[in-house]
C-alpha cells in the first residue's frame, strides 16, 4: 500500500517534470532557428525559403501545441530525442547511452560508497567518542572536506598523475583498450576512474562522518538507548540496532539529495579529468548550443533526481515504521 | 535480615570540563532488605535520580561515583567489568525509566524488544520465547496483540507497561522505578501504580520507587527515604514518616498535601479559602471582585467570556477511522473577576477549550464570544484586541521562555506591542511587572537568562509576560504541574493575589483537584469532551455526584489516605 502510493506519486511528478520540460523552452523567447538565422544574416539577407530549410533541418515541429505535446510524449517514451547538432549524425539517445554508464559508475557508485563508509565511520566515532578513534577520523574528515573540489582534483592530478605517474590523467580508458565486456577493459576503466573517485571520496566523506556522528551522539543520549543498556543488551546491539538505526534516518534525506545530484553535479569533476560522462557531455552541449542534447540531458537530470528521491522514500519506509501509513 | 543491596557512604559528583564539580549524592548509606518496597523521595535536584542511576550502574559521564560502596548481594557493583556488569543485569538489578514514553526504540516492534533481551542473556530457551512474551505482556495488563505493535502505536501508559514487562523479563531481584508515572494522566498513573504494587507482591522482587511525589510513595511503599540536597534526611517506615516525621524537610513536604475534599484546605503560605461555604459569605467577595474588575481602566463592563453550545470535531487521525469529538456541546460563562476550574484527565478536551477561547482553533458548532467579539470570526485587528485581553500561562515554564533572551527582553516585547510604551517607560513597566510577580530585586532578575532561574521563578516570568498586556482574562493551563510541590503554593498564591488585586478573571485548567480547590470559585468537570459536573468548587469536591469526578478524587495521591490504608 505504502509502496503503491509512492509509485503513484513518483509517476505523477515524473509526468509533471516531462510536461514542464516540454513547456519551458516554448515559453522562452528566441528559438534555435532564430539563432541560426542571426548567424547567417551577418553574411547577407536571409530568404523565407532559407528559414524553411533551416527549420526542416532542425526538425522544428509542426501542428498546434497539443499535437506537439503528444508527439513529444511519444518521443520521450520511445527514447527518441532526435539528432545531436554538434556530433551530427549521432542520435542523442545513443550519445547519452554511451556517457551514462561512466557517470553512474564513477560518481554514483562513489557517492554510495562515500555514504556507506562515512556513515560507518560516523557510527564508530560516536560510539568511541572522546577517544583517538573519534578524534582522528573526525578531524581528518572535516579537514579534507574543507578543500574545494577542483583544488583537490588538481592536486591529485599533479602529484599522482604528472609527478609520480601512478594514474592516468584523463579519459575513461586507455588508448589501447577497446570497449567490450572483458576483464581487461573493466580493470582499465577502474584504473582510469581511480583519481576522480578519490577526489569525490575525499571531499564528501567528511560530511557524512560528521553528520552521522552528530546524529548518533544525540540518539545515544535518548532514553531507549539507556533503557537498552539497563536491560543488559550487548554493546554491539545497542550501537547498531538502537542508536545507529535511528540516527541514520535524518541522514537519508541528505543521501537522497546527493544521489539526485550525481548526474547533474558531475560537470566539474568530469571536466577536470576529461572523463566522458554526462557532465562532460552537458558542458559540450551548452558550448555548442546543441539544443536536442541539452533538452534530453536536462530531462535526464530531472528524472534522476526523481528516481533518487523515490528510492530514499522507499528506504525510509523500510527503515522507519512511523512513515509507513 | 537478608540485605540485597547495601549502599555505604556513597558519593556521586558531576564533573564537566571547566565547571565546578557538583556533589549530587553526598555520603549516602542505606540497606535494602530482600522483598522490601522502598520509596526514595525528593524534589528536583535532590540527587534521587542520580542515586537511582548509580545503584544500577547506569550513570554516565560527567556523573562519577566518588568513594563509597554499592554492594549488591555482597559484591561491589562499582568494581564489575563491563561484561560481568552486563550479565548481572539478568537476574540482578533492573531499571524502569522516568519517561516510559521514550524508553522504547521507535523502529523496533515490542516483540523485537523482548527478543533482543532474550538473545542478549540466553536465559529463555528459544522455543519458549513466544509463550514467555505473552506471559509477560499479559502480566502488565496488555493484550498479546501489543507484541506486534511499534512503540509509536501505543499510548503513554501502554508504553510504560511495556517497559515494566521488559524489565520484568530479566527476572530481576531488584527493580528501580524512576518516576514511572510522572508524565502520565492521573487515572493512568493510579492504574500503573496498582500494577507495580501487585507485581511486586506476586513476583517478589525488591523495589525502589523514586518519585518527587510523597503522596504516591506513601500510598504504595513500606519504607521511605527522603533525600534533600544529596543527603538522606529521613529513613523510616512509611507510617512513621506520616505520623511522626523527624526531619524539618520531610515535615515541609508533608505540609503541602491536603485533601481537596476537606472542609478547610490550607497550605503553607496559603491560608485562603478557609471561610465556610455558606452562600452569603461566598457571594460577598465574588461581588467585590466583579466590582473591582469593572473599575479597571479602559474596560467595558461586558467583558465576560461566553462559551455557548460549543463543539469541536477533529477529522479522523487516519483514513478509515472515526472523527474525534474533542469538545461536545459545552456551555459556560466566565464572568469578570471570576475564576473557573476546568478539570479532567488528559484527552477530556480541557486544552481544546483553551484553544477555542484564544482563537487558535475554531469551533465546529456553537460560538465563543468575548464582550462583543465573536472569537471564531475575527479580523487581524480584532484578534489583536482579543490577545491583548486574553493571555495564556503555559504548563511548562522550561519551554515557554526563549532560552536566548533575557527576562527583560521577554517582557519588553508584549509591553511594546500591546502597551505601546517605548524606551524608559517600557523598562519601568517591565520592572513593575517583575515586582508584581514577586521577583525582587527586580533589576537583577531583569538581566537574567531563563537557565539562571529556578522552575518557580521561570513560571513567575511566564505569568509576568501574560500580565504585560494588562489582560482581563488569564487562561492558566496546568501552571503548577511541572513545579516542585514546595514551589506550587507560592505560584498559586500569586495567581490568587492577582485576581484579588487586579480583578483578572481566570480559567484554570488542571487535573490537580487540590490546586483547583485553592484558587477557584467554580468548577467544571470534563469527561470525553462533555461537562459531567459543575458547581461551586468546594461543594463539588466535597459532595461529588458524577462517578467520573469521584474517580478523579480517588486518584489524587494523598498521604492522609495512605494512613487510613496502612492503619
Amino acid at each position: 500500500m505504502f509502496v503503491l502510493r509512492k509509485i503513484g506519486l513518483f509517476l505523477l511528478t515524473l509526468w509533471a517534470a516531462i510536461t514542464l520540460n516540454f513547456l519551458l523552452p516554448r515559453l522562452m523567447p528566441g528559438s534555435p532557428t532564430d539563432a541560426a538565422i542571426a548567424k547567417l544574416a551577418q553574411n547577407g539577407p536571409v530568404t523565407d525559403a532559407t528559414r524553411a530549410a533551416i527549420e526542416a533541418q532542425l526538425g522544428v515541429p509542426n501542428g498546434n501545441i497539443l499535437e506537439q505535446y503528444f508527439s513529444y510524449l511519444h518521443q520521450v517514451l520511445t527514447l527518441n530525442f532526435g539528432v545531436s547538432y554538434t556530433f551530427y549524425p549521432q542520435s542523442v539517445s545513443e550519445m547519452i547511452g554511451q556517457a551514462f554508464p561512466y557517470t553512474v559508475i564513477l560518481v554514483g557508485l562513489v557517492t554510495v560508497i562515500a555514504f556507506v563508509v562515512g556513515t560507518l565511520i560516523g557510527v564508530l566515532t560516536a560510539w568511541k567518542r572522546n577517544t583517538w578513534l573519534d578524534a582522528l577520523p573526525t578531524l581528518t574528515g572535516s579537514f579534507a572536506s574543507t578543500f574545494p573540489y577542483f583544488w583537490t582534483a588538481l592536486l591529485l592530478l599533479f602529484f599522482m598523475g604528472y609527478v609520480l605517474h601512478l594514474f592516468p590523467t584523463s579519459g575513461a580508458f586507455g588508448p589501447t583498450a577497446s570497449p567490450a565486456l572483458t576483464w581487461d577493459f573493466f580493470t582499465n576503466v577502474l584504473y582510469h576512474a581511480a583519481l576522480p573517485s578519490l577526489t569525490i571520496l575525499i571531499t564528501s566523506l567528511g560530511g557524512w562522518i560528521i553528520g552521522m556522528r552528530n546524529a548518533m551522539i544525540n540518539t545515544l543520549g535518548d532514553d531507549y538507548v539507556t533503557f537498552a543498556e539497563a536491560n543488559g543488551l550487548r554493546g554491539r546491539t545497542v550501537a547498531i540496532r538502537y542508536a545507529a538505526r535511528n540516527a541514520i534516518l535524518p541522514n537519508l534525506t541528505g543521501f537522497g539529495l546527493a544521489l539526485g545530484g550525481v548526474v547533474g553535479g558531475s560537470v566539474l569533476v568530469e571536466q577536470v579529468f576529461g572523463y566522458p560522462g554526462i557532465g562532460f557531455l552537458l558542458f559540450n552541449a551548452v558550448i555548442g548550443q546543441d539544443y536536442p542534447l541539452m533538452q534530453a540531458l536536462f530531462l535526464l537530470i530531472t528524472v534522476s533526481v526523481l528516481i533518487a528521491n523515490f528510492l530514499v522514500d522507499i528506504m525510509y519506509g523500510v527503515l522507519d515504521p512511523r512513515t509507513r501509513r | 535480615m537478608n540485605p540485597i543491596l547495601e549502599v555505604k557512604d556513597l558519593s556521586v559528583v558531576y564533573e564537566s570540563n571547566g565547571a565546578v564539580a557538583v556533589q549530587a549524592v553526598d555520603h549516602v548509606s542505606f540497606t535494602l532488605e530482600a522483598g522490601e518496597f522502598v520509596g526514595l523521595v525528593g524534589e528536583s535536584g535532590s540527587g534521587k535520580s542520580t542515586l537511582g542511576f548509580a545503584m544500577t550502574r547506569l550513570q554516565k559521564p560527567p556523573a562519577r561515583t566518588n568513594g563509597g560502596q554499592i554492594n549488591f548481594r555482597g559484591k561491589d557493583i562499582r568494581e564489575l567489568d563491563e561484561e560481568s556488569l552486563r550479565q548481572q543485569r539478568q537476574g540482578g538489578f533492573a531499571m524502569v525509566l522516568q519517561s516510559g514514553m521514550n524508553a522504547l526504540n521507535p523502529v523496533r516492534t515490542i516483540r523485537n524488544h523482548f527478543i533482543d533481551i532474550f538473545k542478549a542473556h540466553g536465559h529463555v530457551e528459544k522455543g519458549r520465547w513466544d509463550s514467555r512474551q505473552v506471559e509477560l505482556i499479559e502480566k502488565v495488563g496488555l493484550t498479546r496483540e501489543t507484541l506486534a505493535r511499534f512503540p509509536g502505536e501505543l499510548s503513554g501508559g501502554m508504553r510504560q507497561r511495556v517497559s515494566i514487562a521488559l524489565a520484568l523479563s530479566l527476572e530481576p531481584q531488584l527493580m528501580v522505578f524512576d518516576e514511572p508515572t510522572t508524565a502520565l494522566d492521573v487515572l493512568v498513573q493510579q492504574a500503573i501504580m496498582e500494577t507495580i504494587k501487585s507485581l511486586q507482591k506476586s513476583e517478589g522482587f525488591t523495589a525502589v520507587l523514586i518519585s518527587h511525589d510523597l503522596g504516591v510513595v506513601l500510598e504504595s511503599t513500606q519504607r521511605v527515604l527522603v533525600m534533600h540536597q544529596g543527603r538522606i534526611v529521613e529513613d523510616a517506615p512509611s507510617r512513621d514518616v506520616l505520623e511522626n516525621p523527624q526531619d524539618d524537610y520531610t515535615r515541609m513536604l508533608l505540609s503541602h498535601y491536603a485533601d481537596p475534599r476537606a472542609e478547610v484546605v490550607e497550605l503553607p503560605g496559603f491560608t485562603h479559602r478557609t471561610r465556610p461555604v455558606a452562600d452569603d459569605a461566598e457571594s460577598a467577595p465574588g461581588a467585590t471582585r466583579a466590582a473591582r474588575a469593572a473599575q479597571r481602566e479602559g474596560r467595558s463592563a461586558d467583558s465576560a467570556i461566553v462559551v455557548d453550545g460549543v463543539s469541536k470535531i477533529y477529522p479522523p487521525p487516519r483514513r478509515g477511522e472515526q472523527p474525534v469529538t474533542a469538545v461536545d456541546d459545552v456551555t459556560f460563562t466566565l464572568e469578570p473577576g471570576q475564576s473557573l476550574a476546568l478539570v479532567g484527565a488528559s484527552g477530556s478536551g480541557k486544552s481544546t477549550i483553551a484553544k477555542l477561547i484564544t482563537g487558535v482553533e475554531k469551533p465546529t458548532s456553537g460560538a465563543v464570544t468575548f464582550g462583543d467579539l465573536d472569537v471564531a470570526r475575527l479580523g487581524r485587528r480584532q484578534m489583536r484586541e482579543l490577545h491583548k485581553n486574553v493571555q495564556m500561562i503555559f504548563q511548562d515554564p522550561y519551554s515557554a521562555l526563549n532560552p536566548l533572551h533575557t527576562v527583560e527582553y521577554t517582557l519588553t516585547r508584549p509591553v511594546v506591542n500591546f502597551g505601546g510604551l517605548r524606551g524608559k517607560e517600557a523598562r519601568t513597566r517591565v520592572l513593575e511587572l517583575l515586582e508584581t510577580v514577586g521577583l525582587a530585586p527586580v533589576e537583577q532578575f531583569a538581566a537574567k537568562l531563563p537557565h539562571q532561574l529556578s522552575g518557580g521563578q521561570r513560571q513567575r516570568v511566564v505569568i509576568a509576560r501574560a500580565l504585560a498586556s494588562n489582560p482581563q482574562v488569564l487562561i492558566a493551563d496546568e501552571p503548577v504541574s511541572m513545579l516542585d510541590v514546595s514551589l506550587r503554593a507560592g505560584v498559586l498564591a500569586l495567581l490568587e493575589d492577582l485576581r484579588e488585586q487586579w480583578g483578572v478573571s481566570m480559567l484554570y485548567i488542571t487535573h490537580d483537584l487540590l490546586s483547583a480547590r485553592l484558587v477557584t470559585d467554580n468548577i467544571m468537570v470534563l469527561n470525553g469532551g462533555k461537562v459531567v459536573e459543575r458547581g461551586k468548587t468546594a461543594e463539588v469536591l466535597q459532595h461529588p455526584v458524577d462517578p467520573y469526578t469521584i474517580r478523579l478524587l480517588d486518584a489524587v495521591p494523598n498521604p492522609a489516605r495512605a494512613r487510613d490504608g496502612v492503619a
